[in-house]
């Protein structure tokens, strides 16, 4: 009996921290994407403001941000420095591809940052001003997108996870 | 036997500067190519040239050369490299860190300078803009320019610059284009800044004008050249306003910059002048005659803001003194 009750409030526990690991995955997203927005007004500052080099204001950004995008920012600057890419957009969309699967962005996000990547260095001051601006505004959009998407879910998985582990305790027991 | 190996280093350590800051921008072929043009060339390299659609060119001091496709140096051009304009673009990117927009100022000015003071002439369609440049597009041509310093060229001519062991005389320096003239106040601005311990001359404050970016050689702000511990660059600010902006700011005891004779350097001189600093500077010519039909150089030379006039040609390869003249008693002093 005691054994039973012991184990029924692990399944509870357990499926329970569950739900709140879930929870808060929601709300990674949205906040990947205001921290990348963050990153890219950085950039505006240093290349207007600067005129720093791409690889020099990358490397700085990236020095700033604890998120998991900046490393985006830091892997372009590592392939250009090491001279591996070209031009800076295959610097960027290589960086992209290689630490997207860390963050918790899905495939439109990563569709706007690879079309940030095509005009990268290669325009002049406005030109890339005016590719920030725009990639800000999308992102903007998926922001506003995940923020709603968290608000629907959040709640629901923390009530799954212990309502679930209070079925499965039900059945089992 | 010392002296020949001293002179094998030397070059190896100038092939390997060039190398570095110079080649490695070029596309892969071309690198290699001239890379591999015979060391005892390379020494003596000034120019690298690249026009799109023409054959690959260098030059030194004999004159210019075609470079063929086994590295050979030729002045037959029939079995030479030809540049395409994509190598061009290239190169231009890679050297503009592919941050083009970082250096639109730059190549509005027609050069870039890059680390280790070698400047890359860029030539092809400008864009407009209210008659001013805007941008230079469809890039034709890069004229990479080697630089080399060399230390100790003004030992000869230094003696009449100096007064006693704290003071200078106002000097200019008069030669014709390629007789090394900036070369000179470079080395000039090391040894006043620096000091010179067989005349007893301790180092003074230097205060270095660079117009053109030519004497310092600024990259990133940081002159390229060693122009001496205690000397301030201001590097690519028009003459006037770079006079101002260094008296009032670094207290210079010398104003060292390099050629005058166009409109307001009078004025920009004789702010100088007048605050008591001393001026060290350059003109185009081949006489102090031929100075006099200049206007603003005229007006200097009436003023008597000059002591010294030190008359450069190449007579004997570049910066061979000609001529050096009091200018208060126009007695030559060396001849």
């Amino acid at each position: 009996m005691f054994l039973k009750l012991i184990g029924s409030a692990l399944i509870i526990i357990t499926s329970g921290f569950l739900g709140l690991f879930l929870s808060k995955e929601c709300g990674r997203r949205p906040r990947e994407l205001r921290e990348l927005q963050n990153l890219l007004q950085m950039f505006e500052n240093e290349i207007s403001f600067l005129s720093n080099t791409i690889a020099d204001a990358f490397n700085k950004l990236s020095d700033y941000s604890t998120s998991s995008t900046r490393n985006f920012f830091k892997q372009t600057s590592l392939n250009l420095i090491k001279g591996k890419c070209c031009s800076a957009a295959e610097a960027w969309e290589a960086a992209v591809k290689e630490n997207f699967e860390k963050t918790s962005l899905n495939k439109e996000d990563k569709e706007v940052l690879i079309s940030f990547g095509k005009i990268l260095g290669a325009s002049d001051i406005e030109g890339q001003i005016k590719n920030i601006r725009l990639t800000c505004t999308q992102l903007k959009m998926q922001e506003e997108k995940a923020e709603e998407n968290k608000k629907k879910n959040e709640g629901m998985y923390r009530n799954l996870g212990l309502l679930g582990g209070l079925a499965l305790v039900i059945i089992i027991v | 036997m010392d002296t020949k190996e001293e002179s094998k280093n030397l070059m190896l350590e100038n092939k390997n500067n060039i190398m570095e800051n110079v080649l490695k921008y070029l596309p892969v072929e071309l690198r290699n190519l001239i890379g591999k043009i015979k060391p005892e060339f390379f020494a003596s390299l000034e120019e690298i040239r690249l026009r799109a659609n023409k054959p690959l060119m260098v030059e030194n001091a004999d004159g210019d050369w075609f470079v063929d496709q086994d590295s050979n140096i030729t002045k037959v051009f029939t079995k030479c490299v030809q540049v395409k304009q994509e190598d061009i673009f290239r190169t231009l990117e890679s050297m503009s860190q592919n941050s083009i927009y970082a250096f639109s100022d730059e190549i509005r000015n027609g050069f870039i300078t890059l680390r280790g003071g070698h400047r890359v002439g860029i030539t092809g369609r400008t864009v407009l803009e209210n008659n001013n440049i805007k941008n230079i597009k469809d890039v034709s041509a890069l004229n990479i320019r080697i630089s080399r310093e060399v230390k100790g060229c003004s030992q000869k001519i230094i003696r009449y610059i100096l007064k006693n062991n704290q003071d200078i005389y106002n000097t200019l320096i008069i030669s014709p284009p390629q007789c090394g003239k900036t070369t000179m106040l470079r080395d000039i601005a090391r040894l006043l800044s620096d000091g010179i311990g067989e005349m007893q001359f301790k180092g003074v404050k230097v205060g270095v004008v660079d117009e053109r970016s030519e004497i310092g050689a600024c990259f990133k702000g940081i002159a390229q050249n060693n122009l001496g511990v205690r000397t301030d660059i201001l590097d690519g600010c028009p003459k006037i306003q770079g006079m101002n902006m260094m008296l009032r700011s670094m207290s210079p005891y010398v104003i060292i910059t390099d050629e005058i004779g166009n409109k307001g350097d009078f004025e920009a001189v004789m702010q100088v002048v007048n605050a008591g600093v001393k001026i060290i500077t350059s003109a185009h010519g081949y006489n102090i005659s031929e100075l006099k039909a200049r206007e603003e150089v005229l007006r200097l030379i009436e003023e008597k803001t000059f002591d010294r006039y030190i008359v450069l040609d190449k007579s004997d390869g570049p910066g061979t003194i000609r001529e050096v003249l009091d200018a208060n008693t126009m007695k030559v002093l060396e001849d």
